[in-house]
């Protein structure tokens, strides 16, 4: 709070009632999540009182060959969900924001549903649909998480979608027509004029849809079966009859694997270059 | 539909390279597991692959009885699990996705006898049964045992701390009927069998509800309801624990367990009756390994076995080969098998499929009273 | 902005090449699955687990029922009052991230997004582990009650009564506190992103003539964030409407929101119809919500 330069008046965020909020801020988010992080060492069957310190829970999670399988079978389908929900996402914005064409409202307004559907009603949905189409039940890994990752791309897509149509709403067609007039094909106008302008929005949406996947249980409970449970499923069932530090620990783990991985990606990536992506 | 400016740059970049990372990270060592996993399944004497998909409630299996199964028999028993017997019952509606053997309660084992959804089971390949109590040999809910086999048994009633409660709560009313611990109590959030108790507490049977009798009950729950705390979806133990309550409506099972953990928890069954539950074994209709499951379901009937998997979860055994094998403060304890004078007073709730509807209904009006 | 939209006969061969996947996509995996469910909407059961679509309209006639509707109307109390808590809170922060400099700001975002990626299951269950009647906030509480107690003392006054632990969880407070607490993330991002594209030289404009920086703020910043907040009220308002873990999970005895009627009809209930009718209910009405946030979009852009 010594402040070397005097506050400009646009620098926000050197204030002091700013800096407090944020601070309250991340503080309400974290204070739970450093709570579980520390009952990770609770020695104790049940997580509501601390019995002592003890690491055999981190033991358990990483030996629990179901907790482990769970996490990666998340993993693949948040990352292969995450894949087709790009481009599905991407053609679907580019053909929203480019083309006239009959029907365009209803299109549009359909796309948008999956993300106003109840979770339990689009799972029952796709619980019905695949028992009535007869999807197979026995394929090997990792085809069997196909069912499941169908699901999630359906419900990923339309976020996608959104976030690039809201970034070439800023696109300058006349570029787009510049290089066309350049000699240009059709293909190579999307790929070296318009796909680096919505870079950004591709990640974030890439980023939203990993999220979304990761995370998500009711529509994974309900298309999942025997050999492919996903890590929220397999927390859900498990802390609803108790919640045992093992679970903690699981997360504790998922959460700085997360922090470990962001910081290479970090160093690797340079912070350079980071928010300036106009 | 236009949502204008959404996400925009800001950490994307690196973030995308965090979430590619941790998907390479997450595929290699899937990729290594499944190396690990997907080997071809032997096949056994009786022709089925040495797999068993077994779809059971969490910790309700002893701490090493499916290695203990896997060096007898061989088979790789794959434990999936569930949280309640809606969710059993909505996965296994439109089909069987692939489970050998499935841990419905006594209810559900009529309920999907009744939709078919159950395969008849071969007694020649479940030898165990001789273990089985009489009592539970021949039960109202499956006659003769023809669908099920039985792995638990349950009732229902008060939890309570010691030192909170002025006297040993040993009638309904304190939970559903007076205001003595406003605040302090937790109860079930399951329709069906709260309307049952409270048709206990007023001294009918659990399975004889009149449309008058559901009105009745519904304005007692609506007078009541502020002073509960919570409806509690099966996790009352750990409010009680946690001191969140004081008393709880809960299985006698689930209060034994942390009863060892808080010697200042008790646990009564109330003077009017109660209902009893039982979790059972079944094979669902469709399943890949049938045989293998009748002879997972004989394994677990057995003795040694039996005595293994009560030994970890504390709950009532229907096993008596098993039980006899237990230590004595096990079989004595008051809580885990009450006397047989309050069993007596005690039903198995019946599914009914009429009666069922106008218990949801009545609830949701209670709750959102 | 971006020039005038392309009729798509002109162009068929792009037209079809991006058109393609997505509309067969929703067709095959969104449209036939939730048709199934809308042809149960008009059906009942028929035993525990069939179904006969019978065309009955009974399913409808039962959720427009007061008891339904009531329900509804609470959780988009409950819902807005969420959003509302968290625009208050998110819009600071999210002007705090823009406003910063460029070396914190991809430290400050991935410190929103982070909560993010842990569970939302084991998340509720620690905020509920830090709410309980003997967790820490109440403990925190208690200390600071003791220590007010003990410098009255001092002073010479009454001490204060013993202290009786608050009651933070198992009722409305703690469902809207956990609502906020989930989508918070949903909320600061798309007002950052609006923020962010915001030309700074307004403001500085702004002051320069004088104006204090709340006057600025209401008059130049709020109206030109206006669409990012018009983005983040609906992706944090729609989710809200439909959720039931945290109302089941923290909730008290009367803080059924309706999605968990929803989730019950379709579980403990085994009344699929009823349960797609409620659904679908829900689904019209938010479907109007957007419509109208769409169609006035549209007439302001028509009136630029």
């Amino acid at each position: 709070m010594f402040n070397r330069t005097a506050i400009a008046p646009l620098e926000y965020t050197r204030k002091l009632w700013m800096r407090s909020w944020v601070g309250l801020t991340m503080l309400f988010l974290y204070a739970p999540l450093i709570v579980l992080m520390i009952f990770s060492f609770n020695d104790s069957k049940r997580n509501v009182v601390w019995k002592g310190f003890t690491l055999k829970y981190y033991e358990k999670a990483l030996s629990n060959d179901s907790l482990v399988e769970a996490m990666a079978n998340s993993l693949t389908i948040a990352f292969f969900a995450t894949i087709i929900s790009l481009v599905i996402g991407t053609l679907a914005a580019v053909m929203l924001w480019r083309f006239r064409f009959p029907f365009k409202g209803l299109v549009e307004g359909t796309m948008s549903l999956p993300i106003i559907v109840p979770e339990i009603c689009l799972g029952v949905a796709f619980l019905i649909f695949f028992a009535k189409i007869d999807w197979p039940t026995d394929l090997p890994w990792p085809l069997n998480l196909s069912a499941i990752t169908i699901a999630h791309i359906t419900f990923c897509f339309p976020f996608v979608a959104m976030v690039v149509r809201a970034r070439l709403a800023s696109f300058n067609k006349e570029e787009e027509e510049a290089a066309k007039d350049l000699g240009a094909t059709e293909w190579q106008a999307f790929r070296d004029v318009l796909l680096p302008h919505i870079k950004p929005s591709l990640v974030a949406g890439a980023l939203l849809a990993f999220t979304l996947s990761l995370d998500d249980f009711v529509i994974t409970f309900f298309t999942s079966g025997p050999d492919t449970i996903t890590f929220p499923v397999k927390v859900y069932s498990m802390v609803r009859f108790s919640v045992t530090p093992e679970v903690n620990a699981a997360s504790t783990i998922l959460i700085i694997l997360t922090v470990a991985l962001t910081f290479i990606a970090l160093k690797y990536q340079g912070v350079k270059g980071i928010s300036d992506a106009h | 539909m236009d949502f204008k400016t959404f996400l925009h740059a800001g950490s994307n970049r690196r973030a995308m390279l965090k979430g590619m990372g941790v998907a390479a990270v997450g595929f290699s060592l899937t990729g290594a597991l499944a190396g690990c996993g997907e080997k071809e399944a032997a096949k056994l004497a009786n022709g089925e692959e040495a797999k068993l998909n077994f779809y059971n409630w969490d910790t309700y299996i002893g701490e090493t009885t499916l290695e203990d199964y896997k060096d007898k028999a061989g088979v790789d028993v794959n434990m999936t699990l569930f949280a309640s017997n809606d969710e059993l019952f909505a996965k296994l509606r439109a089909g069987n996705p692939g489970y050998d053997v499935i841990v419905p309660s006594n209810d559900f084992v009529e309920r999907m006898a009744a939709a078919d959804m159950l395969v008849e089971l071969d007694k020649a390949q479940v030898p165990n049964f001789k273990n089985v109590a009489p009592d539970y040999q021949d039960v109202p809910y499956d006659p003769a045992r023809k669908y099920s086999m039985p792995y638990t048994w349950l009732a229902l009633g008060i939890g309570y701390r010691k030192s909170k409660v002025k006297s040993v709560p040993d009638s309904w009313k304190v939970l559903f009927d007076s205001d003595a611990y406003k605040g302090r109590i937790a109860v079930l959030s399951e329709a069906g069998d709260m309307f049952r108790l409270y048709g206990k507490y007023m001294g009918k049977s659990v399975n004889g509800l009149t449309d008058a009798d559901i009105k009745m009950i519904e304005a007692m729950m609506i007078k009541q309801k502020p002073n509960i705390k919570s409806f509690h979806e099966d996790n009352g133990q750990d409010l009680l624990l946690k001191g969140e309550v004081d008393l709880v409506l809960e299985y006698n099972g689930d209060i034994a367990q942390i009863m060892a953990e808080d010697s200042d928890i008790g646990f009564v069954i109330p003077k009017e009756g109660s209902q009893l539950n039982s979790d059972n074994l079944c094979i669902p209709k469709g399943a890949p390994h049938p045989k293998n499951a009748h002879a997972f379901i004989n394994y677990l009937l057995d003795a040694e076995a039996g005595k293994k998997i009560t030994e970890t979860i504390l709950y009532p055994t229907p096993n008596d080969a098993a039980k006899a094998l237990m230590p004595d403060d096990y079989k004595n304890n008051q809580v885990i098998f009450p006397p047989a004078a309050v069993l007596a007073k005690c039903e198995y709730a019946k599914f009914n499929p009429e009666l069922q509807p106008k218990y949801e209904e009545a609830f949701t009006r209670v709750r959102a009273a | 902005m971006s020039g005038p939209l392309q009729d798509w006969k002109s162009q068929r061969k792009p037209f079809a090449a991006v058109a393609s996947a997505p509309v067969f996509w929703l067709a095959l995996f969104f449209i036939a699955p939730m048709a199934i469910v809308w042809l149960y909407s008009f059906g009942q059961n028929a035993g525990p687990a069939d179904i006969d679509i019978s065309g009955t309209l009974d399913n409808y006639k039962r959720a427009t029922e007061w008891l339904y509707l009531s329900i509804f109307l609470k959780s988009l109390a409950v819902a807005a009052l969420t959003t509302l808590i968290c625009l208050i809170i998110g819009f600071p922060v999210a002007m705090a991230i823009t406003f910063a400099a460029p070396k914190w700001r991809p430290w400050l975002l991935l410190g929103i997004m982070l909560p993010f990626w842990t569970n939302l299951l084991i998340r509720t269950y620690a905020l509920m582990a830090l709410m309980g009647t003997n967790g820490y906030m109440n403990k925190g509480l208690g200390g600071l009650w003791e220590g007010a107690s003990w410098l009255r003392t001092l002073v010479g006054m009454q001490p204060l009564e013993a202290w009786t632990p608050v009651q933070l969880l198992y009722n409305n407070f703690a469902v809207v506190l956990g609502l906020v607490y989930v989508h918070l993330p949903f909320m600061v991002l798309p007002l950052y992103s609006a923020l962010d594209r915001l030309d700074k030289s307004l403001i500085e404009a702004s002051l320069d003539l004088g104006a204090g920086h709340f006057k600025t703020f209401m008059q130049v910043v709020v109206p030109l964030a206006a669409p990012g907040i018009v983005a983040g009220v609906m992706i944090t308002l729609i989710p809200a409407l439909g959720a039931y873990l945290t109302p089941d999970l923290m909730g008290g005895t009367d803080s059924q929101m309706i999605a968990n009627v929803i989730e019950r009809q379709f579980k403990r209930a085994n009344d699929w119809p009823f349960g797609a009718a409620l659904s679908f209910l829900l689904i019209y009405a938010m479907f109007i919500l957007i419509a109208l946030q769409s169609m006035r979009s549209n007439k302001v852009k028509e009136l630029r």
